[in-house]
């Protein structure tokens, strides 16, 4: 299918600063999908330090762009650290590739990180070429790699000083980021900001400023390099706040042990008192899954959907749901969100501290705890205040954003996607509530793309310290060698405006101005007064389910009835079950309280981020972007019913929200929008044509032959 | 509106903490639709608890009348009679036993709480408060409510006259209404034959047919015999661009394809096409027997009690195998609605007694074919036409009146949850909404409405009007919704996201082949199953001798399926129809859905999660948010207010 002598034209090809083309290979062909047919579009493959790029011989005219475009990272990039696997077909075999290679192979398959797979046939390409890119991209995206040779490095040094960035984010690298927090959250009485560690005195792992209890002595901080001391995170309304702590490693000397022991039993006692509430301590360790277990359920979990072919697909399609069962990971999310309705239940219903101990304080901790702060807390639902959140609990609480991603290649046993797993959680509180948040599914799933571009520092580093010591450039030359890195906050760096649009939920109310006396609601005692008679009833057996045909199941049942009704003398369970009922017994309030359902049919898979890349899973017209678009249509119009309306009465008009215009010039949109692109090639609905071919008139079989399909056609 | 049928509960009802906050709908119960099927349960406590602690559970606040009368005897339409049992004491040792209640058990203790569970998923618990009613009272209410039960089977069908039913949809009693959809489909070589109007060539199948023009009805006659019940091909639907949609029974087994009236039999599959494409239907579909046992796999896990953890959740589900029904259901129906589409042919859907997955397939794939079923009226039409009048034996396969378990089977359950997994992945393309197909879902067990009651229009014609000089109580239809439900509810059957008329289905095709070249018996056979194509040489191949029923025709399918390189998906362009109105639904694993809002109604935990998901359903659902519920119900005026509060708040 190979035609044309390749044009040389360079002109699709854009680099980004410090981004430096490493190797090329050309009539390279981007199948379109795994199915024995040569159908694809031809062009260029090339490697970059950042990216590996296709640049196709026709390119798109404009009106064929794709809207929601991502400024970084085209349709047909893929970042270097973005590359899950990368396999080699020799003879119809697949390998997976890495280190040196003797044979290459005449077909590279890519998985991404991002669940994109690429399909790319070197069988037209010069052997020396297929050798250089080949070579090439195995080596730059699967070797280990040196911090200082990260993209981002080039990037923040080549590129432009940005001067002007509009940042409403709290990045809470400043003592009054915390101080303002602690006073938003009203635990300024009882909790102090602290600058201890400015010079890192206390501990590299955290930041240059945290907040601890006041009644801690500042020797007792200084004593164990962090570890050990409670680290407010937040506080509720009613007083009770979240801290975290890092746990004394286990296995010590008897007399460090001892010491330990001392120590902690010292810091117990000083915020075990009034003025502080109860305390109650959750080791994550022990009553969460492992780092390793995340790691293992995501590993198969992802599989079900990087598809090869749509063979693949249709065979694991047969028994999808105990294959997503059997995948544990949406059990992992079911776990971490009760476990986060746990501490909420502690904080809000039974006013006590709740202190979460891990190991480095830097994974499950941040996951739960910015769980905790999501539900709990109607600022961390807007879009800023989720940002600020990230910041505080997640790149100033030191998450290993490195070594969990593995961006460096150094060392698989850290990788773990704990970050993912959070974006997961949180999303299913987006999908049960979507009033509830400023941001929409579009937004988290941007975020957990950006996960995998290094032109952002905050998910490339470690922690702070690590940052601040990789801050200045080559010279030592003071200031003004200093690396200006972009944030991913910054969403103009990746989006336009107008796309931008789509990570805004529309729909969202913000929450009423209210008087800060209004503010502090009676809500926990009126929620136990309201759960009284229900606890009668949620002692009581369950109900269970009776065909009269079958005696033998009715005594089945009411056995496990009564061995119910034991077992729930159980009152931590009792506790749980009972917030938990009688808070979804109860109008939601978007900007209060808001409780995940954590059933069976309760936690879904996260359609957008998972199943956007398959065409099977595509509909055509469907979806929900054809209601919103519907919706918004009606809003518009309302908004310009409004707009006469004030007109009349010469009132002036606040600005309108813009809606989405590159909603309504797409006739057909499919429900994969905004990220569908393969829409053309899908084989559904499963029809054999080829009994009809005799009776095909010629012209038509032709033409249909001749077809070639090129991927920027879309949309 | 008096409360006839059921009991009404209120503000006060103990069923307030099971009723989600996003189903609006009062609790009102039939006691035959709901326990019909349904038990009772008694529960009772010894020694009796405190008083203070279970007053906020009583079932009847001050502001209703209390007594037996709310519950039951209002409930009743006139000329039931209460069955008169025996009653003998059950033994009673643990402390707390719940007990099965019919109408032939007796109550020796003073049950403390009722339990209902209903046909319809839902489950309704009553709590007595012994301090505060008579132990009389109690008692007669629960003996009430059972016999209720068991009496409902007694009461069906006696019923008073009402208003007339809603006067779009159309009932194909009436060879007008075969002739104005006739007209809407412009099929210009079909008319209505009234060859059945006294029901002597068939009893199942309606009074009128739509038949070839060109057949004369003498001709037809001699079709009939070649099919199992007479049920011959008719027209369902005629696409605008030329094809055609025919169902029909399974052949006769007496059939003789030497007979001279096999040239009938041809043309009327061929209907003037130079095509015919026999679909299968049960190759690939569930039996009637499976979709009951799953269905009742089904229910058992979503009721509240199904003791499956939250872990093993998925593969339970997976393991009631009714959403791979509801998957190989869509899946088929995709795939003859695009075979329609793409040209002119006659496609005929034979099941061996044309009466259970043929009224689902063809009812699905002019939802999916055509826009005009996807209003309300439209799609209320459809299930009259292939439904109710094609005869789908709905007494039978609800089993309504208990009399009969085997033949239980929700096909019809099915077909709307099919259309609800349309509804969720198309949801601008419908007029209608999640609620009213529960409502039609719950409609369904309700014994006082025509519509479900009989297993035939023959019957339905007999039984529900005496003779035409009767002008006493008969039977409405269920599409009298006003019946039951407020103006306030039936406003949340309409869609507000509703994208109506989105381009038109009428697209002129070239390829239509010349009416009549086929009627000299000149036409080809295609056999569709398993999603695969065969030519077929002759109408009857197990007669022909040389080629087995089960093996025939895997030979080439094998090689097609290989082959398959473009579809109405890949290129658009190469389809003579661009697919405007075509709906084609996505089959695969992730996107097949268990229709939560109306299977776990029952799990007071899952109810209220009933928050929806995506913008989408937020259009659909009733959630009481202000600002979306007001979207859906608001005329457009007060849209503006609540505009303004929404600009205000942002």
């Amino acid at each position: 299918i190979h035609k044309k002598e390749p044009i040389e034209k360079e002109v699709n090809l854009h680099l980004l600063p410090g981004e430096l083309l490493l190797c090329e290979a050309n009539t390279v062909l981007k199948c379109v999908q795994e199915d024995g047919s040569n159908r694809g579009a031809c062009g260029k493959l090339i490697c970059t330090n950042f990216k590996i790029a296709f640049l196709g011989d026709e390119s798109a005219s404009d009106d064929n762009e794709p809207e929601f475009k991502n400024k970084i990272i085209g349709e047909n990039d893929i970042t270097l650290h973005c590359i899950d696997h990368i396999y080699g077909v020799y003879d119809e075999k697949k390998k997976s590739l890495s280190g040196q290679l003797k044979k290459y192979p005449e077909k590279l398959i890519i998985y991404c990180k991002d669940l994109r797979v690429f399909h790319f046939c070197l069988r037209y390409t010069k052997e020396e070429e297929v050798k250089r890119i080949v070579s090439g991209i195995v080596h730059h995206s699967q070797t280990p790699k040196l911090l200082k040779r990260l993209f981002l490095f080039s990037y923040a040094a080549a590129a432009p000083a940005n001067t002007d960035i509009q940042n409403q984010t709290v990045m809470f690298d400043a003592i009054k980021d915390w101080r303002e927090e602690l006073e938003r959250t009203k635990g300024n009485m009882k909790y102090k900001v602290l600058s201890t560690n400015e010079a890192y005195k206390v501990s590299e792992k955290l930041p240059l400023y945290f907040v601890v209890p006041m009644s801690l002595s500042e020797e007792s901080i200084l004593q164990h390099q962090g570890r050990g001391i409670p680290i407010w995170c937040w506080s509720c309304h009613n007083g009770a706040s979240l801290l975290k702590m890092s746990a004394f490693p286990k296995e010590q000397e008897d007399n460090t042990s001892q010491m330990h022991k001392i120590f902690l039993d010292g810091v117990y006692k000083t915020i075990n008192k009034p003025p502080y509430e109860v305390l109650k301590t959750d080791d994550l360790s022990s009553s969460l899954p492992s780092l390793q277990d995340i790691q293992a359920a995501y590993i198969r979990f992802k599989q079900l959907f990087l598809i090869d072919n749509s063979t693949d697909f249709w065979d694991t399609d047969v028994k999808w749901f105990s294959l997503l069962e059997s995948t544990n990971w949406l059990e992992i999310v079911r776990r971490c969100l009760k476990k986060a309705i746990e501490v909420a239940e502690y904080l809000e219903g039974q006013n006590t501290n709740v202190l979460l101990v891990e190991e480095n304080a830097s994974d499950l901790c941040c996951v739960i705890s910015s769980l905790v702060q999501v539900m709990m807390d109607s600022h961390y639902r807007t879009k800023f205040g989720f940002q600020s959140l990230i910041q505080k609990e997640w790149v100033m609480g030191g998450h290993c954003f490195l070594d969990r991603c593995n961006h460096l290649r150094q060392n698989d046993k850290e990788e773990a996607p704990v970050f993912l797993l959070f974006l997961d959680c949180v999303w299913q509180l987006v999908q049960q509530y979507p009033p509830a948040f400023e941001f929409t599914e579009t937004y988290l799933t941007v975020l957990s793309d950006s996960l995998y571009i290094p032109i952002f520092s905050t998910f490339f580093f470690n922690s702070q310290h690590q940052k601040d010591t990789n801050m200045s450039g080559e010279g030592h030359s003071a200031q003004s060698s200093r690396f200006r890195f972009l944030t991913v906050w910054d969403w103009s760096v990746q989006f336009e405006s107008k796309a931008q649009v789509l990570l805004n939920n529309p729909l969202y109310v913000e929450k009423p101005k209210l008087d800060k006396s209004q503010r502090k609601t009676t809500r926990f005692k009126h929620q136990r007064q309201l759960s009284l008679p229900l606890t009668q009833t949620k002692s009581s057996p369950k109900r269970g389910f009776f065909r009269e045909e079958t005696d033998h199941f009715i005594k089945n049942i009411l056995g496990k009835r009564i061995s119910k009704l034991i077992n729930s003398s159980d009152e931590l369970h009792n506790n749980f079950t009972e917030f938990y009922d009688t808070w979804h017994c109860k109008p939601v309030d978007f900007h209060g309280l808001l409780l995940p359902h954590i059933d069976g049919p309760g936690i879904k898979v996260w359609a957008q981020r998972y199943l956007r890349w398959i065409p099977e899973a595509q509909l055509l017209g469907g979806g929900t972007v054809a209601t919103a678009t519907k919706i918004l249509d009606m809003i518009e119009e309302v908004q310009s019913l409004q707009k006469k309306m004030d007109e009349k009465h010469s009132l002036t008009v606040p600005q309108g929200r813009e809606a989405l215009p590159m909603l309504r010039n797409s006739a057909r949109l499919s429900s994969l929008f905004p990220f569908a692109l393969l829409q053309r090639h899908s084989l559904k609905p499963v029809l054999p044509t080829s009994t009809w071919k005799d009776l095909e008139d010629e012209d038509d079989l032709a033409k249909r032959d001749d077809e070639f399909v090129d991927l920027s056609e879309v949309i | 509106m008096a409360p006839w049928w059921g009991c009404v509960c209120r503000k006060t009802c103990p069923c307030r903490r099971l009723q989600g906050r996003s189903w609006s709908e009062p609790c009102a119960l039939s006691l035959g639709f709901l326990i019909t099927r349904g038990i009772l349960i008694g529960r009772y406590q010894l020694p009796p608890p405190t008083p203070g602690a279970i007053s906020m559970e009583l079932p009847w606040g001050p502001s209703l009348p209390w007594g037996p009368s709310l519950m039951l005897i209002v409930a009743w339409p006139p000329g039931s009679k209460p069955h008169s049992s025996t009653w003998f004491s059950p033994a009673v040792n643990s402390f707390t036993k719940a007990k099965v209640l019919t109408a032939s058990s007796t109550l020796k203790f003073i049950p403390e709480e009722l339990v209902l569970y209903c046909r319809d998923f839902r489950v309704l618990r009553f709590r007595f408060c012994n301090s505060g009613a008579p132990f009389a009272a109690v008692f007669q209410v629960t003996l009430a409510i059972v016999q209720a039960q068991e009496s409902s089977s007694a009461s069906a069908g006696t019923w008073y006259d009402t208003g007339s039913s809603s006067p779009s949809t159309l009932l194909f009693e009436r060879p007008c209404d075969w002739e104005k959809e006739l007209r809407r489909l412009g099929a210009a070589g079909w008319r209505v034959s009234p060859v059945n109007e006294r029901f002597d060539m068939a009893t199942s199948l309606p009074k009128y047919l739509w038949v070839p023009s060109r057949l004369l009805d003498n001709e037809l006659k001699r079709a009939f015999g070649h099919f199992n019940a007479r049920r011959i091909p008719r027209l369902c639907w005629h696409h605008p661009g030329g094809s055609d949609l025919l169902r029909a029974a399974g052949f006769h087994a007496d059939s003789d394809p030497e007979k001279e009236d096999v040239r009938s039999v041809e043309a009327l599959m061929l209907a003037g096409h130079a095509q015919c494409v026999i679909v299968e239907t049960t190759a690939d579909l569930p039996s009637p027997a499976e979709i009951q046992l799953s269905y009742l796999k089904l229910r058992a896990l979503c009721l509240p009690d199904s003791s499956v953890a939250d872990e093993k959740w998925l593969s339970a589900l997976e393991g009631t195998r009714w959403l791979e029904h509801v998957r190989a259901c869509v899946r088929k129906a995709c795939e003859v609605a695009a075979l329609l589409a793409e040209r002119s042919c006659s496609i005929m859907l034979q099941e061996s007694d044309d009466r259970d997955l043929n009224c689902l397939l063809a009812s699905l794939i002019q939802v999916l074919s055509d826009p005009h079923t996807r209003t309300q009226s439209g799609f209320q039409s459809l299930l009259q036409k292939e439904w109710v009048v094609a005869g789908h034996p709905f007494l039978q396969r609800l089993n309504l009146l208990r009399d009969n378990d085997r033949e239980e089977s929700p096909v019809f359950l099915l077909f709307l949850d099919c259309v609800w997994q349309l509804l969720q992945q198309f949801s601008a393309s419908f007029e209608f909404t999640e609620t009213y197909l529960i409502a039609l879902h719950d409609s369904s067990y309700i014994p006082f409405f025509s519509t479900f009651l009989f297993n035939c229009q023959w019957e339905r014609d007999r039984r529900n009007r005496v003779s035409p000089a009767w002008s006493g109580p008969y039977l409405p239809t269920i599409w009298d919704w006003a019946l039951r439900y407020t103006a306030q509810q039936r406003a949340q059957f309409r869609n507000p996201a509703y994208a109506r008329g989105s381009g038109s289905t009428t697209v002129p095709n070239g390829k239509s082949a010349p009416l009549g070249a086929a009627l000299s018996g000149s036409g080809t056979m295609y056999l569709f199953a398993k999603g695969a194509l065969s030519p077929q040489t002759h109408l009857f191949p197990w007669k022909n001798g040389s080629l087995s029923k089960k093996g025939w025709w895997r030979a080439q399918s094998s090689e097609s399926l290989s082959e398959q390189d473009r579809s109405l998906r890949s290129s658009p362009s190469g389809c003579p129809l661009q697919p405007e109105g075509l709906l084609l639904p996505a089959s695969v694993g992730p996107l097949i859905r268990l229709w939560r809002r109306c299977y776990l109604r029952g799990s007071q935990e899952v109810q209220v999660t009933l928050a929806p998901g995506t913008l989408a359903d937020r259009a659909q659902s009733q959630s009481p948010r202000p600002a979306l519920s007001l979207v859906k119900t608001l005329p457009a005026p007060m849209l503006d207010v609540l505009a303004r509060v929404w600009m205000v708040g942002s």
